[in-house]
């Protein structure tokens, strides 16, 4: 009885992981492509507030300081045409790694926003990983300031 | 009759078998440090029966013996419904712990000269990368009581030239190995008369 | 009767395997010490060529610190063929190997006829032998092909002296440069330059394109450029983001990083029929893809867990296993030359050091010891590895032997250098 079970169970894994299989390798993407930079001929509106927001290292989740940092930016966002996010990362760690964990930060702000009321449309979100470090010293202090999302509205 | 003696054979036969197989899988590993061991066979150290006590057995190590069986046959006194049995056991014991101290004696300087001659030939060989593999080479050596290497073949070649190229140059920059004059003739003729030298490429337990 | 003497011969023959064994297991910490003997001349001929090769030959042999040279002044005889050699005049300055060789003629057209001998002064054998003729043109490539002889015959291990290396310079805040040249940092070539950052280069492995991410759109985006032509083409798989390409061992597909709404994944790209296949599917960071040389599995750093570690995905089964578990880094991993091992960046204390490990074994074994290491290449005989580093305000490229013996940098540049990627090897 028991051996019969475990014959049908590992069918039903065969079949389920070949229908996966097939499912994936028939998908083909047509996404339009996200960022354009068409808006970068658009002047960019310039603003009194601060427009960066800060990370810890490996971490990509929004503290309450950033939070209230956003709240008040969300009037100009709301009136902006264009909200580019722009993720980076320190120098610690992998390059590749750096750039996902950068557009993880970037969409972590855009998240907040959008649950804010800006509409998702109007956000572009890019990551430069720690290619485009605002300090290039090896401390805790320059780490810190690099780990950021910069915000710019056009 | 006959089944009993069938079943007698068959018995035999899987002790012989079975003495076989511990043969080959029994010799102890005797490990020095993390990365250097060296394998001693405990056979060649199984001192004869009639080797009771040695004048060179370290003194406090023997006070300690006759310390711990005083002790014993404290004890003993106090249950005195076994002594016989126990006086038995403890005479045997004595002997060993006797046999152990001679024979620890003998393995200290038979380990000594080990490490010495591991320790020279680590710092000519010059091993070279064999990227993830574990290679296993075996040298075997014929010294003179003074020491002088008279002959070394690669009885057990690895797999990878380069490997054994290195341990054949290796080998041919060692002339003496001085360390064996130190050693009792009959302690150096049992182990360093003929001996072998175990290249490992590394130092993982596979 | 007989089964008691049978016996008895099992018990005697246990004294067969009880001879003294004494395991070595360390190697000397000593590099092989080889005298480079100026190649001699056949009378008439005018050029030195001889020790301008033999010169070549001994810079390459040192160029990765793998070996010891004698210093021709210490010599005590400059022979150039075999019966002018003597074992005695290198082993007692302590020679391991000594190559000798000579240019035997030079014909109308230039072309140089070399012999060239090898031998192991300890075993007191001669244990190479070689005749090469090419163009006084091309003294260069001609001692790279006697180097890499002469390297195989003592290491065992396949000659490197004509691998090249990729590059990204940022020599400011504007300016990054996409560069290759020879392994010896010799014929620098400047592929493109851009005002954006330019990251992941990588090899095909028929040597004649480079694939990597440059923002030049403002984005990152995946180029294939020929070495040849200059021509560039994007690949376009769209999404947010592609990058980290990685050429398959048979170079017909890319494994790349694509992020569609921001989910970063591992896809594999047909190069012919532009296809995109999905391989990871995970709302965590999948990235930094490599292939197995086999090209049956992908290494690739995920953050599943919470922390990036490294993982291996079977391409058909799609099986994944986790490969790291030691400390919260570890990441860009990449397969030895023979598969067993693995080399990444392990993240130990806020240092982040390249380290090994064997697939076999769960031990983390960590190579580098300054502490922004990254971006390890190794070299196509698995022996040598380079990496990007950082010195103050700068990068600069080091470089170690896997027995730890050698560690070297690479000269510097006018600028930060990073992300060395180390060619295949010419086949």
């Amino acid at each position: 009885m028991e051996p019969i079970g475990i014959f049908i169970l590992a069918m039903i894994c065969q079949v389920y992981s070949c229908a996966a299989n097939v499912s994936d390798s028939v998908e083909r993407m047509q996404y339009a492509s996200v960022a354009g930079e068409e808006y970068l001929q658009e002047d960019k509106l310039e603003t009194n507030l601060n427009d960066k927001v800060y990370f810890e290292f490996d971490k990509s989740t929004l503290d309450a300081e950033d939070k209230s940092l956003l709240e008040q930016y969300l009037p100009e966002i709301k009136k902006a045409k264009i909200v580019r996010l722009e993720g980076h990362c320190d120098e610690r760690g992998t390059r590749e790694y750096n750039l996902a964990l950068g557009e993880r930060r970037a969409l972590e702000v855009r998240d907040f926003l959008v649950v804010k009321g800006v509409s998702g449309k109007k956000i572009r979100v890019v990551s430069f990983g720690e290619e485009k470090p605002l300090k290039s010293a090896s401390n805790e202090k320059a780490w810190a300031e690099n780990r950021r999302v910069e915000i710019s509205l056009y | 009759m006959n089944k009993t003696l069938t079943s007698l054979n068959t018995s035999f036969l899987i002790l012989l078998f079975l003495s076989l197989i511990f043969s080959m899988f029994s010799i102890p590993n005797l490990n020095i440090d993390e990365k250097q061991s060296i394998k001693v066979n405990f056979y060649e150290l199984i001192p004869q029966d009639d080797i009771l006590f040695d004048s060179s057995a370290p003194d406090t190590l023997i006070k300690k013996e006759t310390k711990k069986i005083s002790e014993i046959n404290e004890k003993i006194n106090t249950d005195e419904t076994s002594i016989i049995s126990k006086f038995k056991i403890n005479k045997l014991d004595i002997k060993n712990e006797i046999s152990k101290i001679k024979l620890s004696k003998e393995r200290e300087d038979i380990l000594r000269v080990s490490a010495i001659i591991q320790e020279r030939i680590s710092s000519i060989w010059i091993k070279p990368n064999s990227l993830s593999e574990s290679l296993t080479a075996k040298v075997l050596i014929n010294l003179a009581p003074s020491g002088e290497i008279l002959n070394f073949s690669l009885i057990k070649p690895s797999s990878n030239t380069s490997f054994n190229e290195s341990i054949l140059t290796t080998m041919n920059k060692m002339t003496f190995f001085e360390e064996v004059l130190f050693l009792e003739r009959k302690l150096f003729e049992k182990n360093f008369r003929n001996f072998n030298l175990v290249f490992k490429s590394s130092g993982e337990i596979e | 009767m007989i089964r008691f003497s049978s016996l008895l011969f099992f018990l005697v023959s246990n004294s067969i395997f009880s001879i003294l064994e004494i395991e070595i297991l360390k190697g000397s910490d000593n590099l092989s010490k080889v005298a480079f003997v100026p190649f001699g001349l056949e009378s008439g001929i005018e050029e030195n060529y001889g020790s301008e090769i033999s010169k070549n030959i001994e810079n390459n042999m040192l160029l990765f610190g793998e070996f010891e040279n004698l210093a021709v002044n210490e010599m005590l005889s400059y022979p150039s063929s075999e019966n002018d050699f003597y074992y005695r005049d290198w082993k007692v300055l302590g020679v391991d190997y000594s190559l000798i060789g000579k240019v035997n003629s030079v014909n109308a057209l230039g072309n140089l006829n070399i012999s060239y001998s090898l031998f192991n002064i300890n075993r007191r054998i001669k244990i190479l032998e070689g005749e090469i003729v090419g163009s006084e043109d091309n003294i260069e490539g001609i001692s790279k092909i006697i180097s890499n002889r002469i390297y195989e015959e003592i290491t065992g291990l396949r000659g490197i002296f004509d691998t090249k290396l990729a590059y990204v310079i940022n020599s400011d805040a504007e300016t990054y440069q996409m560069c290759i040249s020879d392994i010896d940092g010799k014929n620098e070539q400047i592929l493109f330059t851009s005002k954006a950052p330019i990251m992941s280069p990588d090899w095909s492995p028929d040597r004649k394109k480079i694939a990597y991410v440059s923002f030049e759109n403002g984005l990152a985006e995946i180029f294939i450029q020929d070495l040849q032509s200059g021509e560039r083409d994007s690949i376009q798989a769209l999404g947010m983001t592609n990058s980290a390409p990685v050429w398959s061992p048979d170079g017909k597909s890319l494994a790349l990083v694509v992020s569609f709404s921001g989910n970063p994944d591992i896809f594999l790209y047909s190069i012919n029929n532009k296809r995109l296949i999905r391989l990871t599917n995970h709302y965590g960071i999948d990235t930094e893809p490599s292939w197995s040389p086999d090209s049956k599995k992908i290494i690739f750093t995920s953050d599943r867990s919470g922390s990036p570690q490294l993982y291996e995905i079977n391409t058909k089964s799609k099986r994944k296993k986790r490969l790291t578990k030691d400390g919260n880094y570890n990441a860009r991993g990449r397969y030895f030359p023979d598969g067993k091992s693995i080399f990444f960046v392990h993240g130990n204390d806020g240092n982040f050091q390249i380290a090994t490990k064997k697939l076999s074994s769960r031990y983390i074994e960590t190579l580098t010891s300054t502490s922004l290491d990254e971006s390890p290449t190794i070299s196509p005989n698995g022996n040598i590895i380079i990496y990007a580093t950082k010195d103050g305000l700068n990068g600069y490229l080091g470089g170690i032997t896997l027995d730890g013996k050698s560690r070297f940098s690479l000269p510097v540049k006018n600028g930060s250098v990073r992300e060395p990627a180390w060619s295949p090897l010419l086949n």
